[in-house]
């Protein structure tokens, strides 16, 4: 077996499709122009129209055109928003892909990396199981709220973003980076689950968040103690999180703005090892995207677009 | 009236009146002193069972990614994190059986023979191959571990070795949830007779290999 696979080797069975990560790596370079985000997503057309054939998806683009991922990402989960099933339902099976990396990013760490010290192995082997079960969790879960596995496509970003070919670089990124954003995201569904009193969801999210602790601080650990006797490559080490950072802050969603759609959970992220420097540094980093009012008036704009193709397209079949 | 002694005195009727039982009397014990491996023995066969674990668990790792069944993944994953556990728990034995306190997260293959075995064991790695993954593990290495962890339970000193028989007795009984796992996985997997040929082939082969080499501790053939 070889060692550092490709991300594109992920196995999946016949229900997973896939959609192209080019989506989450162009919201992090997005500037807060609606002109520039409807050009972007515009010239993802095609890849969406195509990702969403045959998936849970296809109505909401049939709806919303390319901008639906927009709408779904970039809005808070709110018990009184009508469409709230469907972004419930965006995020969890979301969710479920990312635990699924996340055990694949594990396992990986103790394949690649044989030379690594036994504790750093000892702590992977531990994440696998914790991974394990939070697709399991998950999986429960997304049955829970009424959806099933693969009703969405799958985008393998996380592990593309997350899975560099260096120790310090990977922990850095799956651990601190995905783990990260992990305990984000999961303090926001608590949050939403305590909104809709759904205390089979509070409870089971609240395990697998202590579970996320545990592995960013796996993180925030092995990151000093890989790069302790060169700075150099403890610099390396940081800029790569922060790029990282920033692609799984989807040009603001998830960051410490009054918009965000995800807060950054910073009390958690402290007991898990950030410090204030570090999570600063992430509020400042994942606050510069698109506002969700640009993100808004670029959604409008698009669906607009996205009606008036439809209208051309059935007048030409006519 | 004489009073009961509590401690012994330096005379010869200083005895206390305490009942003299032997330390194998309650409850009766019948383990006898000596066995086939002394310390320098059982050190090396710990390093050689610590190999095989240790490189499993980070075979199974790897395999996540490329393991297309859902419920292969998640129990995998399980599995990974008992094997860990093995392996520490005989990487801990090792400074007690004098290798030294940096010895702890030492492995050490019997022969090139078993290392070749255990990348032949590796080499799996499309996702239409996980049979062929599984039955490494489960339908042929965790087998033969199993085997030889109790005729090691049984053959080393009974009671100056106890520790090793401990802990082994723990691994061989999550090894035993292993096999189980892995052979309902397999029999579910394998539902085609071109597929039971697959996992039949596969396992003649490693069963071939591992014969060849000895086995973990280098000494199947001969023992
Ligand atoms: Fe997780
Ligand atoms: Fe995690």
């Amino acid at each position: 077996m070889k060692r550092f696979i490709h991300y594109d080797e992920l196995a999946r069975d016949s229900r997973f499709v896939r959609q192209t990560n080019l989506l989450a790596t162009v919201l992090a370079t997005l500037p807060d122009d609606v002109d520039k985000v409807v050009e972007a997503f515009w010239a993802l057309d095609p890849m969406i129209g195509k990702s969403v054939k045959g998936t849970a998806a296809e109505p909401l683009y049939d709806a919303y055109g390319p901008a639906f991922a927009l709408v779904a990402l970039n809005e808070p989960l709110r018990a009184d928003d009508p469409a709230v099933k469907t972004r419930l339902l965006m995020r969890m099976h979301g969710i479920f892909a990312g635990e699924l990396q996340a055990l694949e990013g594990a396992g990986r760490s103790l394949w690649d990396f044989p030379e690594a010290p036994w504790e750093f192995k000892m702590n992977m082997a531990r994440q696998c199981w914790d991974e394990a079960r939070h697709v399991q969790i998950y999986e429960k879960l997304l049955h829970h709220v009424g959806g099933k596995v693969g009703m969405f496509p799958e985008t393998t970003f996380l592990f593309e973003c997350a899975c560099a070919d260096d120790p310090a670089m990977r922990v850095a990124g799956v651990n601190r980076g995905l783990e990260g954003l992990a305990c984000d995201v999961f303090r926001d569904m608590i949050r939403f689950a305590d909104e809709t009193e759904d205390e089979v969801m509070k409870q089971a999210i609240d395990y697998v968040l202590a579970d996320e602790l545990t592995h960013v601080r796996f993180g925030s650990e092995w990151v000093k103690e890989f790069t302790k006797d060169d700075p150099e490559y403890f610099k390396r080490t940081q800029e790569y999180q922060r790029q990282v950072d920033k692609q799984f802050s989807f040009g603001g969603s998830r960051s410490d703005r009054k918009d965000a759609a995800i807060p950054i959970a910073r009390a958690d992220r402290k007991e898990a090892g950030f410090t204030d420097e570090e999570l600063d540094e992430l509020a400042q980093l994942s606050g510069e995207g698109p506002s969700r009012k640009t993100m808004r008036a670029a959604s409008k704009i698009m669906r607009e677009r996205h009606r008036e193709r439809q209208r051309k397209e059935r007048e030409a079949t006519a | 009236m004489t009073q009961s002694r509590m401690y012994p005195g330096t005379g010869p009727d200083e005895h206390t009146t305490f009942a003299p039982y032997s330390a194998f009397d309650i409850p009766a014990d019948l383990r006898e002193l000596y066995g086939r491996y002394d310390v320098e023995a059982t050190a090396r066969r710990v390093r050689n069972f610590r190999y095989a674990e240790e490189w499993m668990m980070m075979i199974m790792g790897g395999w996540l990614a490329t393991i297309p069944e859902l419920p292969v993944k998640t129990g995998l994953g399980k599995i990974i994190w008992e094997t860990a556990q093995a392996a520490d728990v005989l990487g801990r034995r090792l400074p007690e059986l004098r290798c030294g306190r940096a010895s702890v997260a030492v492995s050490e293959s019997p022969n090139e023979g078993f290392a070749e075995f255990i990348q032949r064991a590796a080499e799996p790695e499309s996702p239409d191959l996980t049979i062929e993954k599984l039955v490494g593990i489960f339908g042929v290495l965790k087998p033969h571990l199993v085997e030889v962890y109790e005729r090691t339970m049984r053959e080393t000193d009974q009671i100056a070795d106890a520790p090793t028989i401990e802990l082994l007795d723990d691994i061989v009984r999550k090894t035993r949830r292993h096999l189980a796992w892995g052979s309902d996985v397999l029999d579910t997997l394998a539902d085609t007779d071109a597929k039971r040929e697959r996992r039949r082939q596969r396992t003649e082969t490693l069963r071939g290999l591992l014969e060849t080499c000895g086995g973990v501790s280098g000494e199947l053939a001969h023992a």
